[in-house]
């Protein structure tokens, strides 16, 4: 939302993304040089971004918002290059659908393209050795991924709106809370549902990249196959 | 017992479910309009009197109509992205599969 952060803040943020961004773009680098069979990969998780950052999903609560479908990106090529996709999903909002803005677009990276995927991507990392099932680790993953970006756009909120719920930042977390995070578990369980199987589709399809990505092993992919 | 479709059975389910409870949020208050949860957030900082001073506004806002189409067009970029490469994985696969 344009505006809505005190230009401090939004400076802060953007600060926080730059580095994230540089980062990716490294990643991003280094995977096209070394992989291009990977790029359909990229394309891809980046397809999911741009189409379900697109529906706006009305919710029980009375309102409508978006899933992120930022948690598939980052699985597959992990946080910092889901960042750079995320960037570029958002500069297009901001540009064209004054939806976000140029001020906010850095908290927006973050906490879509940063906080999120990297909550979505460390799910993931600690739970694809157990014995828990692959459509449920990466439903698991893509869901937290969901939820966290907008838990921290009201974080992002309660500490730096130019007009602060009720002047307290703890009040007004919890107040934003309810605004974002809470109608949106609803949307996160039918991201996680739907790109659990698409991850099932892209193991059906080309399980060699996403070994040669180290994403599972040989293994694990025997064992998805068997999986539902 | 494994079940051939069990995931796709799942995620209908789950689809279905959604579209449940939004179909009954609708019906149980028939006014409800579904703002963005942004507009709420919005409503909120701007305060009962809407008299918050936002150090920067919005240079352009799409008219409500152009703004349905150019979310349209970005859900269609990303359809078309993963459409393409999963039709290009499966030609490849079903290619490979022939020549085996």
């Amino acid at each position: 939302m344009e505006g809505f952060l005190s230009p401090l803040w939004c400076i802060f943020w953007w600060l926080v993304a730059v580095p994230c961004l540089i980062l990716g773009m490294k990643q991003l680098n280094r995977v096209v040089r070394s992989d291009r069979e990977a790029l359909p990969l990229l394309g891809v998780t980046g397809g999911f971004i741009f189409l379900l950052s697109s529906l706006k999903l009305p919710n029980p609560f009375g309102t409508s918002s978006h899933a992120t479908g930022t948690g598939l990106s980052a699985i597959c090529f992990g946080p910092w290059v889901t960042s750079i996709v995320c960037a570029i999903v958002l500069l297009f909002q901001s540009l064209l659908l004054a939806h976000g803005g140029l001020s906010t677009l850095g908290a927006n990276i973050v906490s879509m393209g940063v906080a999120g995927p990297f909550a979505g991507y460390l799910v993931y990392r600690v739970l694809k050795d157990t014995r828990a099932g692959i459509p449920a680790i990466v439903f698991l993953a893509t869901a937290t991924a969901d939820l966290v970006t907008y838990t921290v756009t009201s974080l992002q909120l309660a500490l730096g709106s130019v007009s602060p719920v009720n002047g307290d930042p703890t009040t007004a977390f919890i107040v934003y809370l309810g605004i974002f995070a809470i109608p949106q578990i609803l949307i996160a369980v039918l991201e996680g549902a739907v790109l659990s199987l698409v991850f099932k589709y892209i193991v059906a399809l080309r399980p060699e990249i996403l070994i040669r990505l180290g994403i599972l092993t040989e293994t694990k992919i025997s064992a998805a196959r068997e999986q539902v | 017992m494994r079940i051939r479709y069990g995931l796709e059975i799942i995620v209908a389910v789950v689809i279905l479910l959604f579209f449940a409870a939004f179909l009954y949020a609708g019906m149980k208050s028939p006014d409800t309009v579904f703002p963005g949860t942004d507009t709420v957030a919005a409503e909120k900082i701007a305060g009962p009197a809407g008299g918050t001073v936002q150090p920067l506004v919005p240079q352009w806002i799409p008219p409500a109509g152009m703004e349905a189409t150019l979310f349209a067009l970005q859900a269609a970029a990303g359809g078309f992205c993963i459409g393409i490469v999963f039709g290009f994985w499966i030609g490849q696969k079903k290619t490979s599969a022939g020549g085996q």
